[in-house]
């Protein structure tokens, strides 16, 4: 006898939405981190290095995600590093998050008028005080649309992790349907569990963006 | 000490690419002396400015400001940055600061003097260019010429030896020239060494000790504003001031 979709199910649902948020905070966190400093280095004026983080953008976000996991699950596990399923795709996604994420906030760097810059080096300002009292602040605030844009692709695209056996949200969500054959019942709860997480966020991005449109028109 | 040289320029050359933007320009500035640099677009004057305090790099020739000489070391240009102030054509504050926060950053971060006492100078400072009252606000809700004024206030905080102004009211409606002409001119009767890349005359005639003028990247000639304006030497000076007079 097939179960019915019921508590039990709901629960295991809930777990998996857990992992999927669980999964999206530390890409994001980690992702930022790195993203950070791929974004400084992408804009230190050093035509080397500018180069080189060209080049790891380039590669992450000309790659599919789905094989950037495989490598760091399959292909370090060949080499003897055998990861735990969850610290695997927490890498790969970092990783991928970090240049896309870096590449946002390069434009946004960029984007802050360079006389802010130069006011600052004519008051005596090192780079980091430059950095972090003066370009950063105002880089955080125009990037801050497309910064959440990419965490709400974040939340769906970590279905992907099911790929190497991890289970969250939608993996969860394909057993759980599998047990009861209520696909249509047991994905719409699913897809109502991600909508939750991204709607608001959603709403939060477009909402700054329209801020930030009217605050450029003063 | 009135004949103290603080800055001095000898063979500057600067190339954009291809372009050249400074021939061969030798400037000597003394304390307290107030210098105005005029010319057509084009013609150098911001960029000659901007060198001094190493905002733009010089591929040849030599600057020296209060006996530092401007190299590629960090430390030389930092000593140097912190002795020049600058106020820029667009103000350049920070938009996110307030005006009491713009006036205390520098002190704070490149000085490592306390908060307080650099709430102090900013307070002071802010008081001398008559916008005590509007230290909380942000720069968005204050008039351009406010925001000059505060920028001009920004600069005095780190207490620089020379002042340099790029253009200071260009950006301004005509309405707003005179109370930041008037806050320079309050300054220069202190006795701040000022150069001034501006084509507002009146204020050369009543406050430069020279004006210079530039054309093509070059000083072409340079004297008190009195002989300057009655009996310029060169045929492009003449030239030039005809333009420009013809509309004040």
């Amino acid at each position: 006898m097939t179960p019915h979709f019921g508590l039990p199910e709901f629960g295991f649902l809930l777990r998996g939405l857990q992992w999927t948020m669980l999964l999206t905070v530390v890409a994001f966190v980690g992702g930022c981190t790195a993203g950070l400093a791929v974004a400084l280095l992408r804009t230190c004026g050093h035509k080397g290095v500018e180069w080189i983080t060209r080049i790891y953008i380039g590669i992450f976000q000309g790659t599919p995600l789905l094989l950037q996991l495989f490598v760091v699950y399959y292909g370090l596990a060949l080499t003897g590093l055998k990861l735990d399923a969850f610290v695997a795709v927490a890498i790969g996604f970092t990783v991928n998050a970090s240049a896309f994420l870096g590449e946002i906030w390069r434009g946004a760097i960029q984007a802050v008028p360079r006389g802010q810059t130069e006011a600052a080096m004519a008051l005596g300002l090192h780079y980091s005080s430059r950095m972090r009292d003066i370009v950063l602040p105002q880089a955080i605030r125009i990037s801050l649309p497309a910064t959440i844009g990419y965490l709400v692709q974040l939340i769906k695209g970590t279905s992907l992790a099911a790929i190497v056996g991890f289970i969250e949200l939608a993996r969860a969500g394909q057993i759980v349907s599998n047990q009861t054959f209520q696909p249509l019942l047991v994905f719409g709860v699913v897809g109502a569990m991600y909508f939750i997480l991204c709607w608001p966020l959603s709403w939060w991005g477009s909402r700054m963006e329209a801020r930030l449109a009217l605050a450029g028109q003063r | 000490m009135q004949d103290q040289i603080l800055i001095e320029m000898k063979g500057v050359q600067k190339w954009y690419g291809g372009y050249q933007a400074l021939r061969d320009v030798d400037l000597i500035v003394r304390k307290g002396e107030k210098i105005v640099l005029c010319g057509p677009s084009g013609s150098g004057k911001s960029t000659l400015i901007r060198c001094i305090n190493r905002l733009e790099a010089i591929q040849q020739g030599s600057i020296v400001v209060n006996g530092h000489r401007l190299d590629d070391s960090i430390k030389a240009i930092d000593v140097v940055r912190q002795d020049v102030g600058m106020v820029f054509q667009s103000f350049n504050l920070f938009p996110h600061m307030t005006v009491l926060q713009n006036c205390m950053l520098a002190p704070i971060r490149a000085r490592r003097i306390s908060k307080s006492e650099a709430e102090a100078i900013a307070r002071k400072y802010l008081e001398r260019v008559r916008i005590g009252d509007q230290a909380e606000k942000y720069p968005a809700q204050l008039s351009g010429g406010q925001q000059q004024r505060v920028a001009i206030a920004r600069a005095l905080c780190m207490q620089p030896k020379v002042m340099l102004f790029d253009e200071p009211t260009s950006a301004l409606d005509p309405e707003m020239v005179k109370e930041v002409l008037d806050t320079m001119i309050g300054l220069a009767n202190d006795g701040m060494t000022m150069i001034c890349v501006t084509h507002e005359m009146g204020f050369a005639r009543q406050v430069a000790d020279r004006v210079i003028f530039m054309a093509e990247g070059q000083i072409i000639e340079a004297g008190a504003p009195d002989a300057f304006f009655r009996n310029p030497q060169h045929a492009r000076t003449r030239q030039f001031l005809g333009e420009i007079l013809a509309h004040h």
